[in-house]
Parts: C-alpha cells; structure tokens; sequence
C-alpha cells in the first residue's frame, strides 16, 4: 500500500490519459458554458481500487493538483474490465488543459498526453470555474 | 423527387448527404448526420452580435476597431482558419502577408509534421473512396472515430459494403485498433485491439517491424511476441492496408522517423497507407493553401515579402516568449484548447475573436465578431482529411456575416 493511503487525507499519483468523447463534444456544441458540457468534462474516471484508496465515491469531488495547475472535478469509475491503478481517464477539455505542462522544448507542442498529478478528495469543494 | 443534399461541416469528414428540414430559417430536423453533425447543423443563431471591450457595437465599429488593433501592433499573430472555408483562408492569408503577421493553426500542436510529410509526398496515402471500395486492413492507431469523426467506419472505412469488397465487413476487412485505452473503437475491433503502455507506441513500432521480418518481436513492458507475431502477419497478407493516425500516436513519438520506418517496412511486403484524422473540417484546407504560398503547412511569419518559419512561429512558442503584441483569431478557442500555464499570456494582448460561437476566447476579446457557420450558413469550398475538395451551399439564410466577409472588410478598411 502507498504511503499516501496513510495521510489523514489520502493522497494517490496517477497518470491522466485524455480523450475524445462525442457526447461532450455535442454538448459543447450546444452550450460549452453550460452544465451539459461541464459534466461531461469536469470528471476524472478511476480504477474502483483508487477510489477505494481516495476514500471517494462515485460523484465526489476530488482536487487534481501538479505544478501548472489545481482543479476541483468530478470522480467517476472508468468502467474498463482490465484493473488500471495508477493510470486515470478525462475527457479533453479546459479542465484537463488546466494541468498541462508549458515545458515544450521549444518544439511548439505541449505535452497534452503526458499528465501527471495527486489526488485528494475534495471534501465537497465546488468543481473550478473555467471563467479567466 | 430531387433530393437537396447539404454538407456538414462538424468534422473533417465533411459528409455531402446531409438533408434538413427548416423553417424560418431555423433547421428543425437533420437526417443523416451523426450525433456531433445534427448539434453543428442546429446551431445556428438568431442575431448576430458585435462587441468591443464587451459592449455590443454595430459592424463596422467592430470591424473598425479589429484594423486599428492590427496597424497598431507591431508583431500581430493570425491564428485559427481551421473551420474556415478555402476562401476565408486564402483571404487571411493575404492580410498576413499585408501586415507582416505570424500565421498558425492547431496543426501545429497537432497533426501538422504528418501532414506535411504527405502534402511533400514522402508517405503514400490514399482517399477515403479508395478506403471505401478497396481496403481490407485497417488500423486506428491512437484514434477514436466513433467519437471524433463519428461517420467514419460506416461510411468508408469498415462497415460499408465498396465496389472491391462486396462482403464488406464481416468476411473482407480486418479492423484493428492499437491505443492506449479501450476506445468505442477498439471496441469494435474486438480481438484486434492492441493495448500498450502511454509512451509504447515506437517500441511497438520496432517491435512490428522486427515481427514483419519474421524476427522475435520484444518490448520493454513484454508485450506478448506471440500476439504482435499475430498482427504482423495480418498486416503482411493485406492487398491494399491503410494506417489512421491520430494525435494519440503522434504525441507519443519524439518525431515521425519510426512511422516512417513502418511504412517502408509494410510497403515492402504489402501495400499499405497513411491518413492523419485531422479534426477541423478545413484544417487540411488551410495546410495545402499555406503550403501552395509558402512551402510550409503552418507556423509561419511573413516579413516584408519573404516568408520565415519555424515553431518559434507557432501560436505555442509565440504566447510561451511573448513575440506577438496582438492576435487575430478565426473561428478557434485557444483559450480552451491550449494549456493554461500557456494560454494565459494571451490576456496580456488585444484579442480579436471572429466566431460562430461564444468562447472562453471571445469573452476574453477586444473585439468580438460572431460570424455565420459555414456550410449551415454560408457557402464555399474545404478540402476534406483525404485532400477531396468538397464546396457547399448554406443551408439556411442567415444576417450574420461570414468570417470571409469580415476578413475582406478587416483588410479593406486597412
């Protein structure tokens, strides 16, 4: 067991793989200041066992956190058949951009699929506005 | 009956069988398109709207104000065109050149260096017609197209029925997926969905390769040798075999040499191509009209008649070193669909945002233009991800202005 699961507020580190999802992308067609897309977006989807570890249930609020940024989202449970600990799913959106890497080695392109963070439950902290 | 068949212009895709029923110039119904199609068709809106510092104006105060904005900087920026018709493009093109402005688009955060490298002839690629009639092996490789260009497998490239592959999908094609997740499309793929490791993919490459050679395939994270001997030889038996890359697999490459190794190796013992899924409906537009004026498919600075180029040109590494002191943007929401750490030094510039939609963008403007949806409200031509040129009618009339019109009117008033 990590030593994060110890903390009077467990902690876990996990890889965020982002993706596609065509319902976001119709909510965001419609309305992408509406709640239809934030719930889409707003979400981190985990292995049942890293819930378990967050203390968290499905549709909690978790805070991601690395060093380019902090967001409040929703957690979900992936869904995948194959265990996946360590490694998290969200749909791409300014919510994931939030925590992406302004490292680019002067190639002009982002890290977007290489995302790293800690998790924490949120304690019911409302999800981050994505307003400047 | 004659029947009036419209494009939509929600993905790269551009579907040409679109029917709609309107009225009042609303669309009401959209028959055919998929689920990201019918929103896009339906979008449309009733007023058109002009801002400046967040307070409605009338056109040509906005437009006034966009070409003060640009006489006074000194290092603008275009940046978008992706949703833009041929004709806007071609357009902003020529007020870069007029300006001396750096030009970019999301290719080149994206699918750009592919592009590119087909555009410059050094991949073969093929159409999606070809797709459609001909091909009988399939990969996605770090694409999903049942969520971002959702018409894809049915229309070309695995369940339809094509003029050299009558039997379609359930005895004539192989799909295969090779992706990081369990896609909905690898789900379709079924038994040929190949799951490696975030960061595997050119080790899966080489791994491939020495698999097609008849060699033993290894890896560091131990893919089993036995299953990519399996899709080596699948790949081997294909007579016309096709690879959709998309940002999954680019990403994960520190450049496109592996990719150029596997297709030497698969032509070699098959006869295989390459598509990139480009996302915006005339993203490739806007890389061949670039490409036509410059020899480059983005990233690009126009200085007095000559043309420089280079990432230090890309909108990435001009918002990251603060080169450009103002920034036109047309029909993209970089504030969005850009890093924070690095998007947040566009608030430090006058914004001119021309676009169908709010955006975090064009809240975030000087000068908002919103503009007319082409292909729903205004007509012109786009080139398709395959390089088919595609031109459409508007589906419904419309006050609002095309971003042709306004890009015209920006320059005119220059």
């Amino acid at each position: 067991m990590d030593f994060g699961s110890f903390l009077a507020t467990p902690e876990i580190k996990v890889k965020v793989i982002t993706y596609r999802d065509i319902f976001q992308d119709k909510a965001m067609i419609e309305n992408r200041f509406g709640e239809g897309y934030r719930n889409l977006s707003a979400v981190i989807k985990l292995d049942p066992v890293d819930l378990k570890q967050l203390n968290v249930k499905k549709g909690d609020t978790v805070i991601l956190k690395n060093s380019f940024g902090r967001i409040v989202v929703k957690v979900d449970e992936s869904g995948y058949e194959t265990p996946h600990r360590g490694i998290a799913y969200m749909p791409k959106s300014p919510w994931s951009n939030m925590l992406v890497s302004d490292e680019t080695g002067g190639t002009g392109i982002p890290k977007f699929k290489d995302i790293s963070v800690t998790i924490t439950s949120a304690k019911g902290e409302k999800i981050t506005e994505i307003e400047f | 009956m004659e029947k009036n068949y419209h494009v939509c212009t929600g993905c790269s895709l551009l579907c040409d069988d679109i029917e709609v029923e309107a009225e009042k110039n609303k669309i009401n119904k959209v028959h055919t398109a998929c689920r990201i199609g019918v929103a896009h068709m339906k979008a449309g809106k009733e007023e058109a709207i002009f801002r400046v510092d967040n307070k409605p104006v009338d056109e040509a105060t906005a437009i006034s104000e966009a070409a003060a904005i640009l006489k006074n900087a000194k290092n603008p920026m275009i940046f978008g065109l992706g949703a833009s018709t041929n004709e806007a493009q071609k357009i902003a093109i020529e007020l870069a050149k007029k300006i001396n402005a750096t030009l970019d688009d999301t290719s080149s955060f994206c699918l750009g260096s592919l592009v590119e490298a087909l555009i410059s002839e050094k991949i073969k690629t093929c159409t999606l017609d070809d797709v459609r009639n001909k091909a009988d092996v399939i990969i996605f490789w770090g694409t999903d197209p049942s969520d971002s260009h959702p018409r894809h497998l049915s229309k070309y490239s695995y369940f339809p029925r094509g003029s050299e592959k009558q039997r379609g999908w359930e005895e004539e094609r192989t799909a295969i997926a090779i992706d990081v997740r369990k896609s909905h499309t690898a789900k379709i793929c079924g038994n040929y969905f190949f799951q490696i490791p975030p960061k595997g993919d050119a080790e899966f490459i080489d791994a491939l390769i020495a698999g097609l050679s008849g060699k033993l395939p290894k890896t560091s994270y131990n893919y089993p040798p036995k299953k990519i001997l399996e899709l080596a030889n699948i790949l081997k038996g294909a007579k016309f075999g096709v690879i959709f890359v998309g940002r999954g697999l680019i990403y994960s490459l520190e450049n496109l040499e592996p990719l150029f190794r596997l297709m030497k190796a698969l032509n070699e013992k098959a006869n295989f191509h390459l598509m990139p899924m480009v996302g915006n409906y005339n993203t490739m537009g806007f890389n061949e009209n670039l490409f036509a004026e410059t020899g480059y498919v983005n990233s690009v600075k126009f200085e007095n008649g000559t043309v420089l180029h280079g990432p230090e040109y890309s909108i990435v590494e001009s918002l990251k070193e603060r080169t450009v002191d103002a920034a036109l943007i047309v029909g993209s929401d970089p504030f969005s669909i850009l890093p924070r750490s690095i998007v947040k030094n566009l608030l430090e510039i006058p914004v001119i945002s021309i676009d169908p939609y709010e955006t975090l963008t064009s809240r975030n403007s000087k000068v908002y233009i919103n503009t007319a949806i082409s292909g729903v409200e205004a007509g012109g031509s786009a080139t398709r991800m395959d390089g088919k040129k595609v031109s459409f009618e508007p589906a419904i009339e419309t006050n609002h202005p095309s971003d042709e019109t306004i890009l015209k009117k920006i320059m005119e008033a220059l």
